[in-house]
C-alpha cells in the first residue's frame, strides 16, 4: 500500500480572534465596525429596527415593497440615474428582511465606501415614493411572490407557520408576505411604514480596513436628516405547544417528490440554554453526519438532503425539520424522521456525536468568518440582540465548553416530538392513505 | 486601476507522479484552504454513461482505503472545517476549509480517497448514493417550474456526441445502468495525481505544503495515458436559428436565448462576460432597462445574463426573461432578441462599459476575499491553462475590454441566425 494509514494529529491551534470592534456616536446614530487591515472590499450597512415584526396583521409584504420602492428614484435623481450611480461604483442596494430589523447594504472596493453610503442614504431617507412608481412595484412583488410560491415550500412554510404561531399574529404569517397580502398593500401603507420606520437613525455597521474608512463620515452621511426615538422591541412571546401531534397536507397534484416541513415552538434568541440548544440542533439535523441526515439520506437514500435546527429572534423560535422527499418514500421517512427526533429526545446525545457537534460549530467562527460581508453579518447580530464585543470569542468558549449532560438536557427540554406539526406538501391523492396508514397523526388539508 | 487581481503571493512545485501544488500564503486569518482539481468532468462521460463523473464524486465522500463510510465528512466538520465537492462539464473539484492546525488531516484525507478509494467502493454504496443523485435530479431539475431549462438548452446549442451536448446531471435511465465495475475503472482512470492539482491558500507556508503533500500524495503511481475527452472546440455554426416551446406547470410565459460564444480564458470570452454585465447585470442593464423598466415586458427581479465559465468548448452566453402578468411569450422573446441584436448596432457607452467593469471589479474581489475562493481561482488556472499565476490578468483583461470588441463580439456570435430559444409555456387552464 502506497498510502500512509495513520490519521494525522492536530497541529498547534492558532489563537482565535474576532475583529478588533469600535463602536461610537455619530450625529444621533451608532456606528458599529470591524477592522479587516488589507482588505480591498468593504461592507457598509445600515441597520434599521424596522423588521418583518412591525407590519401590521394584513399588511404582510410592507417591508418587501417598500424595499424596492427605494430604488425607483430620490429626491435628487430619477430611478435609472440613480442605478447607474450605484452600480458605477460596482455595487448593488442589497436589501434584507427578517423578524428584528430591515438592512441595506454596499459591498465595494474600499476607496469607493463613502459615496456608496451617500447613495444608500439617499435612497433610505429620501426615497421619491410616487405613488405610481409604488403601486407597480406592489404589483411586480406581488408577481414576484407568485412565481416564488409556485416552487415547492414557501406553502409548506407558511402552512407550519401559521399553525406554530397562530394566523392572527403577524409572526403566524410568511415573512416576506404572500402574493395576497402584497397585492392588497396601498400606496399610503407604504409612505406610512417609510415615515414610521425608515427616518430613524438605526445603527451603521462598516467592515473593512478602518485605516482607509472614515468612519465619522460614514456616519454623517448614513443618519443626515435622521430623527426619532427608541423603539419599544417587546418582550419574549409565549407561545403555548400543541396537545398531541398533527399532519398538514398541502396538495401539490404531480409532484415527484414531498416537501417535509415538521417543527413546534421553541425559546427566543436570549434564552440561556441557546448553546445547548444548538448542539443539540447540530447533532439531531445540522452536521452532515447527523442523526436525520445519516438515516435518511446516507442509508435510506430518500433525499438529497435532509436538515434541522433551532431559530430564533428577538421574541420567538422554532425547531423546524426540512427536506424533499420522493414521494413514494413519504410515510416511512416521516416515521424515521419523527423517530429520530424522539430518540434525541429521550435519550440525549453521545460525546462522539458532541465532540463533531461542539468543534465544527466552534471552528465555523474561524473559517466562515473571513469576507467583509459575513463580518458584517457577525456585527448585525451583535446589534440586534445587545451582545459584547467580545461576543463571538466567548462564544467559541462556551461552544467548546459544552458537555454531553448540558446538551442531552437542552434535548429533553426542548425537543416536543409528541407535539410536532408534519407539514407535508406532495401529491396527496397519491401519499394521503400511506400518511393516515403510518399512524402519526391525524391527517388535516391545508386550507 | 489594479495591475493583477492576484496581489498574493503564489508559489508551485510538481511532485514525481506529477500531482501539480500550488501554494498562496496568507496569515490574515487561523483558517487554511485546501482545494483539488481532476481534469474530469461529464465532457469526458461516453453515450449510455451520463452523470456519472457527478454521480462517483458523490462516492468519493463514501470511505478509501484508511477513512470508512462518511467519516470523511465527519472528520473535517469535527475539525471545524467546511466542505463539499461539485462536478460540471470540464472537472470536478472537491474543498475543505478548516481551522489552519487540521491543514494535515485534510491532506490525509484527500490523498487517501486520490489513491484508495477502489477497495473501500461497495455495491451498497452505489445503490445508496444513485438514489440520493436521483433525489438531488428531482429536487434540482424535475419539481421546479423551469428546473430543467438547463438539461434542454445543451443539447439544442451542441450536437449529438459534442461533449457539452449532455448535462452532467445525467439521465435517469443512465444512472440506473450504472454498475460498479464502471466506477471503479473511473477512478483508476481519471483519479490520478497527474490528473490533479492540489491548491493550498491560507495560514500555511509553501515550504510545509510541499513537504506535506509529498508525504501524503508521493507515493500514489502516476497513470499513463489518461484518455482526454472529445474535442469540442470546433462547433460549426448551422446558420439556422433553433427554437423550442414547452408548456408545463410555470407560472409565467419565461423566454431562454442562447448562443455559443467563445471558451472561458480567451481574449474573445473576456469581452463577452462584459458584454453579458452589460447586457443583463443590475437595474442599469439593457435588459432591466429596456424590458423591465421601459416597455414593462419582464418582471424586474427576473431578467439576465450570463456565460457559463466552460473552457474547452465555445461556452454559452444565456440571456432570459420572464414576462410580466398579461406578455405575451412571443412579444417577450421578440423584445429580447431586439436587445440582443442591438449590441451589433448601438454601440456600448461609456458609461455602461465603466457599470460594468466597475461590477465585475467587485464581483473579482468578493471571489478573492476568502482563502477558498483564491483556491477555486488558482487551481482553475492551473488544471485550465498551465499556470495559476495566470489567474492574475483576468480582471485587468475585463478592465482593458472596449465598445468596439463588444460590438465585434456580438456581430460575429450573437447573430439571430444561429440563436436557439427555449420558451415555457404554463398550460392552458381549463
Amino acid at each position: 500500500m502506497t498510502l500512509i494509514t495513520d490519521r494525522p494529529g492536530a497541529g498547534t491551534a492558532r489563537p482565535y480572534r474576532f475583529p478588533q470592534v469600535v463602536r461610537r456616536t455619530v450625529a444621533g446614530g451608532q456606528v458599529v465596525a470591524a477592522h479587516l487591515p488589507g482588505q480591498n472590499l468593504a461592507v457598509a450597512l445600515l441597520l434599521l429596527d424596522a423588521g418583518a415584526s412591525c407590519e401590521p396583521v394584513g399588511k404582510e409584504g410592507l417591508g418587501g415593497v417598500l424595499a424596492k420602492a427605494l430604488e425607483e428614484g430620490t429626491a435628487h435623481r430619477d430611478a435609472t440615474a440613480y442605478a447607474l450611480a450605484v452600480e458605477g461604483l460596482g455595487t448593488e442596494l442589497v436589501t434584507g428582511l427578517d423578524w428584528d430589523s430591515f438592512q441595506v447594504s454596499v459591498q465595494v472596493p474600499v476607496d469607493r465606501l463613502s459615496a456608496a453610503v451617500e447613495l444608500l442614504a439617499e435612497a433610505v431617507r429620501t426615497p421619491k415614493l410616487d405613488p405610481e412608481d409604488v403601486r407597480r412595484v406592489r404589483d411586480d412583488e406581488a408577481t414576484a411572490l407568485r412565481m416564488d410560491w409556485a416552487n415547492p415550500g414557501p406553502r409548506a412554510d407558511a402552512a407550519l407557520r401559521a399553525d406554530l404561531f397562530g394566523a392572527d399574529n403577524r409572526w403566524g404569517r410568511p415573512m416576506y408576505g404572500d402574493p395576497d397580502s402584497v397585492t392588497g398593500l396601498d400606496v399610503e401603507d407604504v409612505t406610512v411604514f417609510h415615515s414610521q420606520w425608515f427616518i430613524r437613525p438605526g445603527t451603521l455597521i462598516v467592515a473593512g480596513d478602518l485605516e482607509r474608512i472614515d468612519l465619522d463620515a460614514l456616519g454623517a452621511a448614513a443618519f443626515a436628516g435622521a430623527g426619532g426615538g427608541p423603539v419599544d422591541r417587546g418582550g419574549p412571546i409565549e407561545v403555548p405547544l400543541h396537545n398531541g401531534r398533527r399532519i398538514i397536507l398541502v396538495d401539490r397534484p404531480g409532484s415527484v417528490q414531498s416537501t417535509l416541513r415538521l417543527g413546534h415552538p421553541s425559546p427566543h434568541r436570549a434564552h440561556p440554554d441557546h448553546v445547548p440548544m444548538t448542539l443539540a440542533g447540530t447533532v439531531l439535523g445540522g452536521a452532515f453526519t447527523s442523526r436525520l441526515n445519516h438515516l435518511i439520506r446516507e442509508v435510506r437514500g430518500y433525499t438529497y438532503g435532509i436538515r434541522g435546527d433551532f431559530a430564533s429572534s428577538r421574541r420567538f423560535g422554532r425547531f423546524a425539520v426540512s427536506s424533499g422527499v420522493q414521494t413514494a418514500v413519504t410515510a416511512p421517512a416521516l416515521v424515521e424522521a419523527v423517530g429520530e427526533i424522539t430518540r434525541t429526545q429521550v435519550g440525549g446525545v453521545t460525546e462522539d456525536e458532541l465532540a463533531v457537534a461542539r468543534s465544527w460549530r466552534a471552528g465555523q467562527l474561524s473559517v466562515e468568518l473571513q469576507s467583509p460581508r459575513s463580518i458584517a453579518s457577525a456585527l448585525t447580530t451583535l446589534v440586534v440582540h445587545d451582545l459584547p464585543d467580545d461576543y463571538h470569542a466567548r462564544l467559541r468558549e462556551s461552544l467548546l465548553a459544552a458537555d454531553v449532560a448540558q446538551v442531552s438536557e437542552a434535548a429533553a427540554t426542548h425537543l416536543h416530538p409528541e407535539a410536532l406539526t408534519l407539514v407535508v406538501e406532495g401529491d396527496a391523492a397519491v401519499i394521503r392513505d400511506e400518511l393516515t396508514a403510518a399512524g402519526l397523526a391525524e391527517v388535516i388539508d391545508a386550507g | 486601476m489594479p495591475d493583477s487581481g492576484y496581489p498574493w503571493p503564489i508559489e508551485t512545485t510538481r511532485l514525481d507522479n506529477g500531482l501539480r501544488v500550488v501554494v498562496s500564503e496568507d496569515r490574515t486569518a487561523p483558517a487554511v484552504a485546501v482545494n483539488l482539481w481532476y481534469d474530469v468532468g461529464s465532457r469526458h462521460e461516453p453515450d449510455g454513461q451520463t452523470g456519472f463523473a457527478h454521480l462517483f464524486e458523490h462516492l468519493m465522500f463514501e470511505g478509501s482505503a484508511n477513512v470508512a463510510k462518511t467519516e470523511h465528512m465527519k472528520l473535517i466538520q469535527g475539525s471545524g472545517g467546511s466542505l463539499n465537492a461539485t462536478t460540471n462539464p470540464d472537472r470536478t473539484n472537491y474543498f475543505e476549509t478548516t481551522p489552519a492546525e487540521h491543514l494535515e488531516l485534510a491532506l490525509w484525507l484527500e490523498a487517501d480517497r486520490m489513491g484508495g478509494l477502489v477497495p473501500a467502493l461497495t455495491q451498497e454504496t452505489l445503490d445508496n448514493q444513485r438514489e440520493v443523485v436521483k433525489n438531488e435530479r428531482r429536487q434540482r431539475y424535475e419539481n421546479v417550474p423551469y428546473g430543467d431549462a438547463w438539461l434542454r438548452l445543451l443539447p439544442l446549442l451542441y450536437p449529438p456526441r459534442h461533449p457539452y451536448h449532455h448535462a452532467t446531471i445525467g439521465s435517469m435511465a443512465d444512472l440506473n445502468a450504472a454498475d460498479l465495475g464502471t466506477f471503479q475503472d473511473f477512478h483508476r482512470t481519471y483519479y490520478a495525481p497527474n490528473n490533479a492539482v492540489l491548491t493550498v491558500v491560507g495560514d500555511a507556508s509553501p515550504a510545509e505544503v510541499f513537504a506535506l503533500a509529498d508525504k501524503y500524495f508521493g507515493a500514489i503511481p502516476a497513470r499513463e495515458d489518461i484518455p482526454t475527452a472529445p474535442d469540442g472546440r470546433n462547433v460549426p455554426a448551422t446558420g439556422q436559428p433553433v427554437t423550442e416551446r414547452v408548456t408545463g406547470d410555470v407560472p409565467a410565459p419565461r423566454v431562454y436565448v442562447a448562443h455559443r460564444t467563445y471558451p472561458f480564458g480567451s481574449t474573445g470570452y473576456d469581452v463577452l462576460t462584459v458584454l453579458a454585465t452589460v447586457l443583463g447585470s443590475g437595474r442599469g442593464s439593457r435588459l432591466y432597462q429596456r424590458l423591465a423598466d421601459g416597455e414593462r415586458l419582464a418582471q424586474p427581479d427576473l431578467v439576465g445574463a450570463y456565460g457559463v465559465d466552460l473552457a474547452h468548448a465555445p461556452a454559452p452566453l444565456i440571456v432570459t426573461a420572464t414576462a410580466r402578468p398579461g406578455v405575451s411569450a412571443e412579444r417577450l422573446a421578440a423584445g429580447l432578441s431586439e436587445v440582443v441584436d442591438e449590441l451589433v448596432t448601438v454601440p456600448v457607452t461609456a458609461t455602461e462599459l465603466d457599470r460594468a467593469k466597475a461590477l465585475l471589479s467587485t464581483a473579482w474581489w468578493r471571489q478573492m476575499s476568502t482563502v477558498d475562493g483564491r483556491a477555486d481561482t488558482l487551481g482553475r488556472y492551473a488544471t485550465q491553462f498551465g499556470d495559476p499565476a495566470r489567474a492574475g490578468g483576468r480582471l485587468p483583461a475585463w478592465l482593458a475590454v472596449t465598445s468596439e470588441q463588444i460590438a465585434e463580439a456580438a456581430a460575429e456570435v450573437l447573430g439571430a441566425c444561429d440563436r436557439v430559444t427555449l420558451t415555457y409555456l404554463p398550460e392552458e387552464t381549463p
